[in-house]
């Protein structure tokens, strides 16, 4: 479904020395699967976002969806087929639940319609596809960080139902509810299919989320493959020099990271 | 959060934006028309509506006609131009600066505008352009001005840093100008002085229709760009990012509304020279019965900011009789209060 | 030491301390003051006031709106009411400043400098003369100042007679307004020199009950008060003899208006409309003139 090919990238500050962010990146998502995106800071990953998302164009190379490249398209057409989820949102402005899953139908409607009752609809079941229908009335900066992280993912699900780019959708969250995230994501990707590319810090998240991950360091990828042969001890000693621990845990279900220390 | 009861009550499941949008539009059109048909027939002056428009005495003749097209009407419509196009000009800009606290005023349109003023007055300047005279001219001039300076700081902003840099930018322009304004009031001889002091409190008393005419322009041009924004705007106050993610272009959007809200404020300065705490308040006031999906408040703020308008410039007029305050120091007696209220509202 | 009585020495500390203590206005320990020979006036009025006493050739500087007499132009400037250039001023080595009374910062840092004051208030016609005769004693010109206030006295009554017996035109005096519209108009309220002689003039200031200085002028307020006669007040170089009538023509949007329907709104150019000095004699022929021409017909 998504396709990057050999994407590159540098920011440029005036006459000053290109920074060079990302060199030949590539990778491919399928539909329905969920691939996490992997690299400490400074690897290039947000940019690596931005460009997927459109609002940045890379230097060489593309990404293309379902064939499409994403820099041709236009904006509106490309945002109806993916929607970002943010790592936290600020409201300057009172407004409701429904208010914010609302404005995921932007993209779907022309400069002066209104919502249609399609629209609500389209916007109530996200809600409930999230477990919050019940909040749908209260003021989203009353919201909890757990709740509010649902109903902003239920406002990219009301916006594009095909494919979901969540940058760092936990960082900001305490651990219970990074698993009730990561619970949700697992359960809207297992009952609609729905395809996500997830950039995280967290491991675990990755490794209980994701079939296959792609780990980016200094702008390259270094490796990329399903999650129980790319997400190995000596990949992790690479990409964070840090010396851990990866075994599968049998109540868990699936691999589990322990971070031991620095490797230097 | 005791406050949160009131806020809770007002978003009960919702009706669809397009039944709201209406009885926004009907309470608060019915709200401004009747602003505008029952000012003009109040005042100091008792007036009868049967001899402003008793054809047998002429003219020339009729004092209450007079006093109607002349000395109210003209003064009511400007009231209505400003107070709308205050009240929008602060719907806009608090969203695009994603701060409740800004005003027409942060950026230094107002400042432009006050300069140009200024400028006129202390070097007596005296000419008649587009049915305007030099002060209104050269006060929209300077409000122009400003906006470019802004604009131009704006427009060669990096990405991502787009609000702080507007912000810095807008605030810098209006420190400078303020300072500007100082060394043209020093160069005034006392005279001068007394009419810059003048100007500056406000004066809606306008006594003829060509300035009218000549604001709307401006003003036309504000509200045709800030049609199709109203959605945009909602977008762009919860981040940047998520509304370029969403299809928002958000540096077209962006420009297009500064200079939109700019215009609208630099010509309703230009009119009737500053007038305080409506951009600031008329925004939060009308949230809080509407909501705050800007297609309900951009247009709910306009009629309420003229209504509003009118009903303070009515009270300047009447409330000391036979004097007249300006109508910048009823709309601060009433504007202060409420706005601290709001404060203390919020926290 | 020793030998110096201790009575003595109290004394001599008491007297210090009583010295010190009232130290702050110079003038004060001044027992035989010196005729003042360097003059700063910074009030255009005490300028003129200066000059028609005789005493012209004894001041040091002006202020910069000074214009008359035209021996002014060779004389230092100094500033104005709002900014007095201080260290200018000091510089001329005055030994009187005549200052506004509202000028509180100047007059604080005169006193450190040691330098008298003359302290001018601006308030009715009276005070005109009054203060001629005030400045004509400070400054040692006692006869010549008494002789020009009251030539100025007996003129002033002579446009007051000569206007006697004719009915008192309600008269809108203003003093400002845009130029080229009814806007910001700034009209006389009842208070003030230019009031007084509006009254003495023959004409009644049409917003004389609002007690005011100056009153800002609505154009519900024009039309409901309808004045007989309007009166504006230019100075300076503020509307050219080519704009005379176009401005006259802006309050054709009152035709109500007596003053407008019989031809009565004058625009009168002069400085002396603006300065409450000698001067005002013409300012106040001139008024009484335009409002009764008939007693000026010869």
């Amino acid at each position: 479904m998504l396709t990057a090919t050999d994407v590159s990238f540098s920011y440029t500050r005036g006459r000053r020395a290109a920074q060079q962010v990302l060199r030949g990146v590539s990778f491919a998502v399928e539909r329905g699967a969920i691939v996490g995106l992997l690299g400490p800071n400074g690897s290039g990953k947000t940019t690596l976002v931005r460009i997927v998302a459109g609002m940045l164009r890379p230097d060489s190379g593309r990404v293309t969806l379902d064939g499409l490249t994403v820099s041709d398209m236009a904006r509106r057409e490309l945002a109806r087929r993916v929607a970002v989820v943010p790592q936290e949102t600020y409201t300057t402005f009172d407004f409701s639940v429904i208010d914010m899953v609302l404005m995921g139908r932007y993209p779907h409607l022309g400069p002066f319609e209104l919502e249609r009752p399609a629209d609500l609809d389209i916007a109530r079941n996200a809600l409930r596809a999230t477990g919050t229908e019940s909040l749908e009335s209260r003021p989203f900066a009353t919201l909890s960080g757990g709740e509010k992280q649902r109903v902003i993912i239920a406002a990219a699900l009301a916006q594009a139902s095909d494919m979901l780019l969540l940058d760092e959708p936990t960082t900001a969250l305490d651990i219970g509810y990074q698993f009730e995230i990561a619970a949700l994501l697992k359960r809207l990707n297992t009952e609609h299919g729905t395809t996500m590319v997830v950039s995280t810090h967290d491991l675990n998240l990755a490794a209980a989320l994701c079939s296959r991950v792609v780990l980016l360091k200094a702008g390259s990828v270094i490796a990329e493959g399903p999650t129980r042969d790319t997400l190995t001890a000596a990949n992790i000693g690479l990409l964070y020099d840090v010396d851990a621990d990866v075994h599968f845990h049998a109540r868990a279900g699936h691999l589990m990271v322990v971070p031991l220390g620095r490797t230097q | 959060m005791a406050g949160h009861s009131n806020v809770a009550a007002a978003y009960r499941p919702r009706r669809a934006v397009r039944v709201r949008l209406a009885w926004t539009l009907a309470s608060f059109g019915t709200l401004a028309v009747l602003a505008c048909l029952l000012a003009p027939l109040a005042g100091s002056t008792p007036i009868r509506l049967s001899a402003v428009f008793d054809r047998s005495i002429p003219y020339a003749d009729n004092i209450d006609a007079q006093i109607f097209w002349v000395a109210r009407l003209p003064r009511v419509l400007a009231a209505a131009l400003v107070g709308s196009s205050l009240a929008l000009a602060g719907v806009v800009f608090q969203a695009l600066l994603r701060n409740p606290l800004a005003s027409p005023d942060t950026l230094g349109v107002s400042a432009g505008a006050s300069l140009g003023a200024m400028i006129a007055i202390t070097f007596n300047l005296d000419f008649s352009l587009l049915g305007l005279t030099a002060v209104p001219f050269a006060s929209f001039i300077g409000s122009f001005g400003a906006l470019s300076i802004v604009y131009g700081l704006s427009a060669a902003r990096r990405r991502g840093t787009s609000t702080m840099v507007l912000l810095l930018g807008g605030v810098t322009v209006q420190a400078l100008l303020s300072a500007v304004i100082a060394f043209v009031q020093y160069l005034a001889d006392f005279t001068q002085t007394f009419r810059n002091v003048r100007w500056l409190m406000g004066s809606l008393d306008v006594a003829s229709y060509p300035p009218l005419v000549a604001a709307l322009i401006p003003m036309g041009i504000a509200w045709l760009g800030l049609a199709t924004l109203p959605r945009t705007l909602d977008l762009i106050s919860v981040g940047h990012d998520s509304a370029a993610a969403r299809g928002v272009d958000v540096d077209r959007a962006e420009r297009v509304a500064l200079v939109s809200a700019s215009l609208a404020t630099g010509a309703a300065v230009a009119l009737s020279g500053p007038v305080s705490f409506v951009g600031l308040i008329a925004p939060h006031l009308v949230r809080l019965i509407v909501g705050s999906d800007h297609r309900l408040v951009l247009p709910a703020a306009a009629l309420f900011g003229a209504a509003f308008l009118i009903g303070c410039d009515l009270v300047a007029r009447t409330i000391i009789a036979p004097l007249e305050l300006p109508v910048g120091i009823i709309t601060a007696i009433i504007g202060g209060p409420v706005f601290l209220w709001l404060l203390f509202r919020r926290s | 030491m020793a030998a110096v009585p201790k009575i003595l020495n109290r004394i001599a500390i008491v007297a210090a301390i009583v010295m010190a203590t009232t130290g702050g206005s110079r003038a004060n320990l001044q027992v035989r003051p010196e005729l003042p020979q360097r003059i700063i006036s910074l009030v255009p009025a005490t300028t003129e006031m200066l000059f028609v006493m005789g005493a012209g050739g004894r001041i040091a500087g002006v202020s910069d709106y000074d214009r008359f007499p035209a021996d002014v132009a060779k004389l230092p400037k100094v500033g104005g009411l709002l900014d007095p250039n201080v260290e200018r001023l000091i510089s001329l080595k005055p030994d009187l400043v005549i200052v506004y009374d509202t000028q509180t910062d100047l007059k604080q840092q005169l006193d450190r400098a040691r330098i008298p004051m003359f302290r001018y208030a601006h308030r009715g016609l009276a005070d005109i003369t009054q203060t001629l005769r005030a400045l004509g004693e400070r400054i040692g010109n006692k006869a010549a100042a008494d002789t020009a206030a009251s030539g100025i006295e007996a003129q002033l009554d002579a446009v007051r007679a000569r206007v006697a017996g004719r009915p008192k035109l309600t008269t809108l005096l203003v003093f400002g307004r845009d130029p080229g519209a009814l806007r910001h108009i700034d009209a006389s309220g009842g208070i003030g020199f230019l009031h007084d002689v509006l009254e003495l003039a023959g004409g009644t200031d049409v917003l004389g009950d609002l007690k005011q200085q100056s009153v800002d002028v609505s154009t519900e307020m024009v039309l409901r008060r309808a004045p007989q006669v309007i009166l504006e007040l230019h100075y300076g170089e503020s509307l050219t003899a080519a704009r005379v009538d176009e401005e006259r023509k802006v309050w054709n949007a009152l035709p109500s208006v007596p003053a407008v329907k019989n031809n009565q709104v004058y625009l009168l150019r002069g400085d002396e409309f603006v300065i409450p000095g000698p001067r005002i004699v013409i300012a106040a022929e001139r008024i009484a003139q335009t409002l009764h021409p008939e007693s000026f017909a010869r």
